[in-house]
């Protein structure tokens, strides 16, 4: 990759996220300062209730903050409003669930488009086949979700996810759902895609070896940035894991 | 490229056709209702278009005496002078001028026996086939000779009768023996409808029938090659004052169009409860939708998520409603044709002879079907497209976050608002009765539409405590639904989702409160009815008549001169201007203060021999008239007569509001009268035995006349009136069965919903028949939540309407209790019926795949 990133492709400014009040008020986010370069693979770690899930949340624009920023790009969501933030949804994010991905009732193919089709924008064909051969969906395109296995679901997500070429993707759990097997394939062909197709991905999971596929991990626990890894082994994430929890 | 929205729509729509078939299916029976009453009435009232213009083909113009106001159809007439025949006949240009006569004429059978006809028995001048009046000959002669007679066929040979008989004839004037010369025929039929119709030559015809030198109306045909507008203007030159000429067309339009009117309102009143219908219809819409949304949840998070705007996620749920709408309204029209077609059948087996001539279908009638049928799908589908809308694309992954219900404060406001309008909106349109009726009536149906929709939404939060309520007190001769887990179950799933419950509910509750509304008003029309019959009837026989033709005043004269009979007193009616306005004015002899006790206040009754005016106290306030006063009154003829007051009455349940004397009416019209009913009283020392023997004998002889004492007469009026309930009533259940339809439909959605949790129970040990038993009882708790909802807002409502309607009418106010208990338990058999299908849906689950659902 040869662009040379002038500013991160996400970032949380100060990030706090505060439910309840008073008494039963609990920090889901407290004072989170972070950041995402451009074309790496991120993975957010963290004990249950670290507050891994609400950061990615506020980062895609799905939740909003009690105090302090969050950039898409250059973009500050806290200024914009319902109908920018779906705009932004459809053209620089991407998405990829841990199940329900797919909109039953339509095809793989019309699921991959779906959020071009919506912004009303016709999808960049010769991208479109990259990432469908990429994905390996070839064979799969004109089936319905319930005719595919889980990992092949979990493919037309992850193509949905690339197909408008977002600025960043975040995945929640991707591999959650699915076995061990199919896991490391979904993984493969994600990290297939920040190394080959350049893109952007933060991913949440609490499996070190999910996160071992990433080229950096971000711990949290109870709201905040604890630690940092750069090209993490399982057994390393695994290791910092456990003191985590301790 | 199709839009993706219009391609999730349909998407939606198919992949959930099941669901969504129910709902369907109460749309389609709501514009079937609309569609069949335009149809049923468009069709009936070209048939009888047509029926007219060809019966009265012939007829070119018709002489007859003015009117001076009414319905032209319908308004009593003076009869025209014979004598102006011959100088009519001699105008060039006519080719033939008929008296038309019509009178009372009742055929002896061949075993002695007077025919008994459902339509009237009529004598008519005739003398031969080439006539105007559309009468046909199938054989034998027209009646040339003084002593002959041609009868209808079908009437011929019910009595027995072959050409050549001597046949027996009851008219106005007396008995009398005729020659059977010919058999008539109507256009192409061989009868007359019901009716049996004596033709007799026109001297014959004027004596027999007592026509006195006078006809109905006379009626010209014109010779070819003439203009009927020169003629008639040659007619109208000759005629005096008081007698017009106008054409056959014009008579025919008048007759077909005043019994048009009738078929119009008939057809307003199905409109009425096709509205009830679907409005119904609309809650089970609304619920459907909610649901469908809410089950939906993640898939529009998951839009939203990725992209799709408010405005296409609302844009999706609407379409939707609006391809069921389509769908529905295209079934619905065509259902239409059906209904009208299966009323048809319904009333004509009843009795009621609808001309049918192929159903009528106008684009009129396509286009408020359509408008109707999708406007109320999808403004249904609104408000869950709002909510839709409305879910944050976080629930995606976090489901917990869904919906974000509307607080409960702020719907407390709500519905309460929209209750309190309701109530004031219906409270002005029955009380105050601001500018006439079609405002009363809009105000008071728009007022009942808002105090339901409010019922509706404060309802749901009730919904939960009610449940809880029923499920603990509804099985208690047995054992309580909550010790056993199935009842327990039932309780808490009714609990756990009030808005669903509540709106399940509401349909049933608008159904039956309509129903309860109904029985109220009606308990009260028949006991005010009975009461003021018992306070105020002292007859001892009434005689009435079953054709709705009147009875022949020959028959009081005959029975005031038994012995048997004390008082005897007809009751004939007219029609006079009063103050302006058309009213219908009673006319009986003195001898009815014998007969009815009217409560006269001021005066006496017999100052009616005195050619002087009794009215009802209402009137008499109103216009301010007192004893002495005297009131000017325009007859139907056009004559003017200054009426002085001589007595106030209070009862107007049989005299109604107006009476005069027979000396009176005489003078009021020339027209040949007719009893609608006669009273009488039984003389001193005669038993009740002999008197009804005495009158029964007089009766033999006028075959439609019905003879009843007065517990008789007292019941026959109530049946009138329950008949006309169970129409009601029978209307009312579409309604109700498509609130049925509601609860079934809702009850399968909740099931599909909770395919997870059934798996879950089953595999932890519960049976099938327990299983089945839950979804039975929270069918049961919803339906009688629902109908308790409809009978605690009905019984208000019809209170009102009976306190509303004028003393005349209601003067008790009457709850029927035991329709009330009625209605309570039949919502459980409503429960059972409800939950048949879902209950069996349940019970197929396979557990192991229902675990595996997501």
């Amino acid at each position: 990759m040869t662009q040379v990133a002038s500013y991160p492709a996400a970032a949380a400014l100060n990030a706090s996220k505060i439910y309840g009040k008073d008494d039963s008020e609990v920090r889901a986010l407290d004072d989170v300062t972070v950041d995402f370069q451009l074309g790496h693979f991120t993975a957010i770690m963290g004990p249950s209730g670290s507050g891994k899930s609400t950061l990615m949340h506020c980062l895609a624009g799905l939740d909003s903050l009690t105090s302090g920023r969050v950039l898409i790009g250059d973009t500050d969501l806290a200024q914009l409003d319902d109908k920018q933030l779906t705009t932004l949804r459809r053209e620089k994010v991407g998405f990829i669930f841990q199940a329900y991905n797919l909109i039953p009732t339509l095809t793989a193919l019309e699921n991959i488009t779906l959020p071009m089709d919506l912004g009303g924008v016709k999808p960049e064909q010769e991208w479109l086949d990259t990432v469908i051969d990429a994905m390996n969906l070839r064979n799969r395109l004109s089936h319905r979700p319930s005719e595919l296995s889980g990992g092949q679901q979990q493919r037309v997500a992850v193509a949905r996810a690339l197909a408008s070429r977002p600025q960043i993707i975040f995945a929640d759990e991707p591999t959650g759902n699915l076995d061990s097997k199919t896991g490391a394939e979904i993984l493969t062909f994600m990290k297939h895609a920040v190394t080959h197709l350049h893109q952007t991905i933060v991913m949440v999971t609490h499996d070190p070896l999910a996160a071992a596929y990433a080229d950096r991990v971000v711990f949290l626990a109870d709201g905040r940035v604890v630690d940092e890894l750069s090209q993490p082994t399982s057994a390393q994430v695994l290791d910092r894991m456990k003191r985590l929890g301790n | 490229m199709v839009s993706p929205v219009v391609r999730l729509t349909a998407r939606g729509v198919v992949a959930r056709k099941f669901r969504i078939l129910l709902t369907t299916l109460a749309v389609v029976s709501g514009v079937a209702f609309v569609s069949g009453a335009f149809v049923l009435t468009d069709s009936v009232k070209s048939a009888i278009d047509n029926l007219f213009e060809e019966l009265r083909g012939d007829i070119d113009l018709e002489v007859r005496t003015t009117i001076a106001f009414g319905d032209e159809a319908r308004g009593e007439r003076d009869p025209v002078p014979l004598s102006l025949l011959p100088e009519i006949s001699k105008i060039e240009g006519v080719r033939l001028v008929e008296a038309n006569l019509r009178r009372s004429a009742t055929i002896i059978k061949a075993d002695g026996e007077p025919l008994k006809v459902s339509g009237p028995a009529f004598g008519i001048a005739w003398d031969g086939p080439e006539g105007l009046d559309g009468r046909t000959l199938i054989a034998g002669t027209a009646p040339k000779g003084t002593k002959d007679v041609a009868i209808d066929k079908s009437s011929a040979k019910r009595a027995g009768y072959e050409i050549g008989d001597i046949v027996t004839i009851v008219g106005p004037t007396g008995k009398d023996q005729f020659t059977l010369v010919g058999l008539t025929g109507s256009g192409n039929t061989n009868g007359g409808g019901g009716a049996s119709i004596s033709a007799f030559n026109p001297d014959t015809a004027n004596d027999f029938l007592g026509a006195q030198d006078q006809a109905d109306s006379l009626l010209i045909g014109v010779l070819p090659g003439f203009s009927l507008s020169e003629v008639q203007a040659s007619v109208e030159e000759m005629l005096p004052e008081s007698i017009e000429v106008i054409t056959g067309v014009q008579a025919a339009k008048e007759i077909s169009g005043s019994i048009n009117d009738v078929i119009d309102i008939f057809g307003k009143v199905l409109l009425g409860f096709a509205a009830i219908s679907l409005f119904v219809s609309a809650f089970l819409i609304f619920n459907t939708f909610a649901i469908i949304v809410s089950q939906r949840l993640r898939e529009l998070a998951l839009m939203r998520a990725v992209g799709a705007s408010t405005q296409q996620i609302r844009a999706m749920i609407i379409g939707e409603g609006l391809i069921i709408g389509i769908i529905a309204t295209g079934l619905g029209i065509l259902g239409g044709l059906g209904v009208a077609q299966g009323i048809t059948a319904l009333f004509n087996a009843a009795g009621a002879a609808f001309p049918t001539a192929g159903l009528t279908l106008s684009l009129r009638t396509i286009l408020v079907s359509v408008f109707i049928g999708i406007g109320v799908t999808v403004t249904a589908a609104i408000v869950p497209a709002i909510r839709a809308s409305r879910i944050p694309p976080v629930a995606a992954m976090r489901p917990e976050l869904g919906f974000s219900a509307l607080q409960r404060s702020k719907r407390l406001v709500v519905g309460l608002t929209t209750l309190l309008v309701g109530i004031a909106l219906f409270s002005i349109g029955l009380f105050l009765q601001p500018g006439g009726t079609i405002i009363t009536l809009a105000s008071s149906a728009i007022g009942a539409v808002l105090l339901f929709l409010g019922v509706a939404s404060l309802s749901t939060t009730i919904a939960a405590p009610a449940s809880r309520l029923i499920s603990r007190i509804l099985p208690m001769p047995f054992r309580p639904m909550t010790r056993s887990v199935p009842g327990r179950l039932a309780s808490r799933n009714a609990q756990r989702t009030p808005r669903r419950t509540a709106s399940t509910a509401s349909a049933l509750m608008v159904g039956l409160a309509l129903v309860s509304t109904v029985s109220v008003v009606a308990a009260s029309v028949k006991k005010s009815f009975t009461e003021q019959l018992q306070s105020s009837v002292t007859a001892d026989f009434f005689i009435t008549n079953l054709s709705f033709q009147g009875l022949p005043v020959a028959f009081a004269e005959r029975l005031d001169a038994l012995d048997e009979l004390g008082s005897v007193s007809p009751f004939r009616a007219t029609r006079a201007l009063v103050n302006g306005e058309e009213k219908q004015i009673g006319a009986v002899k003195p001898e009815m203060g014998d007969i009815v006790d009217v409560g006269v206040i001021e005066g006496s009754i017999e100052s009616l021999a005195e050619g002087k005016l009794l009215l009802h106290k209402d009137p008499a306030r109103d216009l301010g008239l007192g004893i002495g006063d005297s009131l000017d009154i325009t007859w139907q003829n056009g004559t003017t007569a200054t009426l002085i007051i001589g007595g106030i009455y209070t009862e107007a349940v049989l005299a109604g509001n107006w009476l005069i004397g027979l000396e009176t009416l005489s003078q009021a019209s020339k027209a040949p009268p007719v009893d609608f009913f006669i009273g009488a009283k039984i003389a001193d020392g005669v038993s009740i035995e002999d008197a009804r023997a005495a009158v029964e004998k007089v009766a033999e002889d006028f075959p439609s006349a019905e003879v009843q004492d007065q517990s008789e007469f007292q019941k026959s009026q109530e049946d009138q009136l329950n008949q006309l309930l169970a129409i009601v009533y029978g209307l009312l259940i579409f309604a109700i069965l498509i609130a049925v339809l509601g609860i079934a439909n809702t009850m399968a959605l909740s099931v599909y919903e909770r395919t997870r949790e059934f798996g879950l129970l089953r595999a932890v040990g519960m049976s099938k028949r327990h299983l089945k038993r839950s979804v039975r009882w929270e069918a049961i708790i919803v339906s009688v939540f629902g109908a308790t909802l409809g009978v605690v807002v009905g019984i208000p409502l019809g209170v009102s309407v009976a306190m509303a309607l004028p003393d005349s009418f209601v003067t008790t106010t009457q709850i029927p209790v035991n329709t009330i208990v009625a209605i309570l338990l039949a919502s459980i058999v409503v429960g059972i019926v409800a939950a048949i299908f879902p209950a069996r849906r349940t019970a197929k689950l396979d557990v192991l795949a229902a675990i595996a659902t997501q």
